[in-house]
């Protein structure tokens, strides 16, 4: 069967009525969640996770994937119309989105947005179709070292990539990795820093860890008196953008798509770090970069199109490796691993209907958000003229909901509020919580591999140098730490520390 | 000395540390060759105290600690404190008493809302909530002794 005839057999599976209804309501919802400040798409999905169990995997994944993508979607709505990131990935757009709005083109803002995450969100769902199978097959040769080799380069690429500094992201990938030990040593039945209660046995969930972190702690640090409700209202016909504006977007939208989709496949908050590095590269190339900041097109339709292509590129290795490259596709292998699917390089073969399924439902998706993200603008608008300070009750009642609705254990809620707390506490020390949810996602196969490959090796070190895939990545890693250690040397400022503070300053605008 | 934010993040870092190896003493260390339950554990404790001492070393460049700006503070703890009474209270009374009660008490203790509005926001917000989940999406939620 070829890529092609596998896509039209997806196609047949996407295009059912109830898959379509899925897909569908993904994108409302994602759209939503990006639309909302203060829920990212991580708590979206994670508290709607118990809602796919009556789903079957197909389903779910279509549904969870759709709040993804919809919310880098939704996530442009509030940076144009208000100035407040609705998700972390929008932060870029906040500059010269709300610029263009002040201007009286919020509209054609909304549009650029809207046409560039379509574009490029399209585009990675074709590369995503003809890279991911025969990286699955060349994945099939991995072992237990090839595997811990590539998670450790996860972990340090996610370092290297991070605006906070290195040993800051690798402490708090460190603690992840601590949490995800808690519970039974699978290898060797040992119970770990359970404290005799039977729900930690199974260890902490995710869902949990994740809700609690950035749903909740999100919350406890946002009063109310701090979020503004002031919102610039697009009229419907100032929607489209003029001739001289689609010209300036064209470039940037195929640039965005391009370097989105290569970063979103490297492990990390690769949809954050995408659109900062798509308004640098703009920058740089345009030729009248005195008008970033105030204004300028290209400005938007880059990250914009960026952020999408790698919420698509994130993809790739989740399905075709098996590993989890951002806490977002953890909690998606989590889903499918629900459903009895378990996600790798068999996946392919072994679930076509899945795979080919989520990845035609990709394209329908995306059609789809196009669609819906313009003429319901208005609709959205009104979402954000709830008062903020009758929104995050509503929140916190999903977040318990949604916690608890997973195992029915009321100790996965309250770990939530004790990782809210702990999440209100690290934000205070200007540390980022999401390397600690990347730890504690790929703890318990790092462990496993580690020592599957120690064990193979009789104890050997080496095993990792031996092996020529295992030792290409442990070099790539090596050669990582000693950029980021001459950076350091050298007292050098990159666009890492620019987008701290670009980051910071938006903190402060919001 | 004037301490910096990092002084106390570290200062943290290493005390979790070094109870995670305090924790771990019934677990079996094994060896390189079979590598037992403690093996991953106690490599990543010693990780997070090394990297706790960069952090207090290279302290100065964070806040100076007295920085750390906790004016939402009373915010968080009065969110957290409802929170947690109606995590206690979740099992035993049910979702529809519990989250009502809860949005209340943020919305008038926190938010100093009309008590009347946000009875009726709240319980208008859970009664949808509930007929969404328990009848549309088939997902139970916890019951009340009254049986709903």
């Amino acid at each position: 069967m070829t890529t092609f005839d596998s896509l039209l057999h997806g196609f047949s599976v996407a295009m059912q009525l109830d898959n379509v209804w899925y897909a569908f309501l993904g994108c409302v919802v994602g759209t939503l969640v990006g639309v909302l400040p203060g829920i990212g798409p991580l708590s979206g999905i994670s508290i709607l996770l118990p809602v796919t169990y009556g789903l079957n995997a197909t389903q779910a994944v279509i549904m969870l994937a759709g709040i993804y993508y919809g919310s880098q979607y939704g996530g442009s709505t509030t940076s144009i119309l208000m100035r407040i990131p609705g998700e972390a990935s929008s932060v870029m757009t906040c500059i010269d989105g709300y610029a263009m709005a002040q201007r009286g083109r919020a509209g054609a803002a909304l549009c650029i947005a809207a046409v560039g995450s379509w574009i490029a969100g399209t585009f990675g769902v074709v590369v995503l179709t003809v890279v991911a199978p025969p990286l699955a097959t060349l994945a099939l040769r991995f072992g237990p070292p090839e595997y811990t080799s590539l998670l450790v380069l996860g972990l340090i690429f996610l370092a290297y990539m991070s605006s906070t500094s290195l040993v800051r992201t690798l402490l708090m990938a460190a603690l992840g990795l601590m949490f995800g030990m808690i519970g039974i040593d699978n290898m060797t039945g040992h119970f770990r820093y359970s404290f005799d209660l039977n729900e930690l046995g199974d260890g902490i969930g995710i869902v949990p860890v994740a809700v609690g972190l950035f749903g909740l702690g999100e919350i406890l640090s946002t009063p109310s008196i701090n979020v503004t409700g002031e919102v610039i209202a697009p009229k419907f016909r100032d929607l489209l953008p003029s001739r001289k504006e689609w010209r300036e977007a064209a470039m940037p939208i195929a640039r965005g798509s391009l370097l989105g989709f290569i970063v979103g496949i490297i492990p990390g908050s690769a949809h954050v770090i995408s659109s900062f590095l798509s308004y640098a590269l703009e920058k740089k190339v345009s030729r009248h970069p005195e008008q970033f900041g105030k204004g300028a097109v290209a400005g938007v339709a880059g990250p914009e199109s960026a952020n999408n292509a790698a919420s698509t590129g994130a993809f790739v290795p989740m399905l075709a490796l098996g590993i989890p490259t951002s806490p977002i596709t953890a909690v998606l292998i989590g889903a499918l691993m629900i459903h009895g699917v378990s996600v790798g390089p068999g996946l392919v073969n072994d679930h076509p209907d899945v795979f080919w399924g989520f990845v035609a439902s990709m394209y329908v998706g995306n059609l789809m958000l196009l669609a819906l993200n313009l003429p319901l603008v208005s609709v959205f608008v009104t979402v954000l003229r709830i008062p903020y300070a009758y929104l995050y009750p509503l929140i916190i009642m999903f977040c318990i909901l949604g916690v608890y609705a997973v195992n029915n254990s009321i100790v996965d809620v309250w770990i939530m509020l004790i990782m809210g707390m702990l999440g209100y506490i690290l934000r205070k020390f200007e540390f980022d919580p999401a390397p600690l949810v990347l730890g504690l996602v790929i703890s318990p196969i790092f462990e496993q591999s580690l020592r599957q490959s120690l064990i193979m090796s009789n104890g050997y070190w080496t095993i990792f140098f031996q092996r020529p895939i295992a030792a290409g990545l442990l070099a790539v890693s090596a050669a990582l730490l000693c950029l980021s250690a001459l950076s350091f040397v050298m007292k050098r400022k990159d666009w890492r520390d620019t987008l701290a503070q670009v980051e910071a300053g938006e903190e402060k605008a919001s | 000395m004037n301490i910096r934010a990092d002084h106390v993040a570290g200062a943290g870092f290493i005390a979790f540390g070094l109870l995670v190896i305090a924790l771990s003493g019934d677990l079996p260390f094994g060896n390189l060759s079979m590598p037992g339950a403690g093996f991953l554990p106690i490599l990543v404790s010693i990780l997070l105290i090394a990297f706790g001492v960069i952090l207090v070393a290279r302290a100065r460049e964070s806040q100076p600690f007295g920085n750390i700006r906790w004016d939402d503070a009373k915010h968080a703890g009065l969110v957290i404190v409802i929170t947690g009474v109606s995590i206690a209270l979740y099992e035993r009374l049910g979702f529809i008493i519990t989250m009502m009660m809860m949005m209340i008490g943020l919305l008038v203790i926190i938010e100093r809302r009309n008590v009347v509005r946000a009875l009726i926001y709240s319980a208008g917000v859970c009664l949808v909530t509930y007929i969404a989940f328990e009848y549309v999406l088939s997902t139970p939620l916890a019951e009340s002794p009254f049986g709903f």
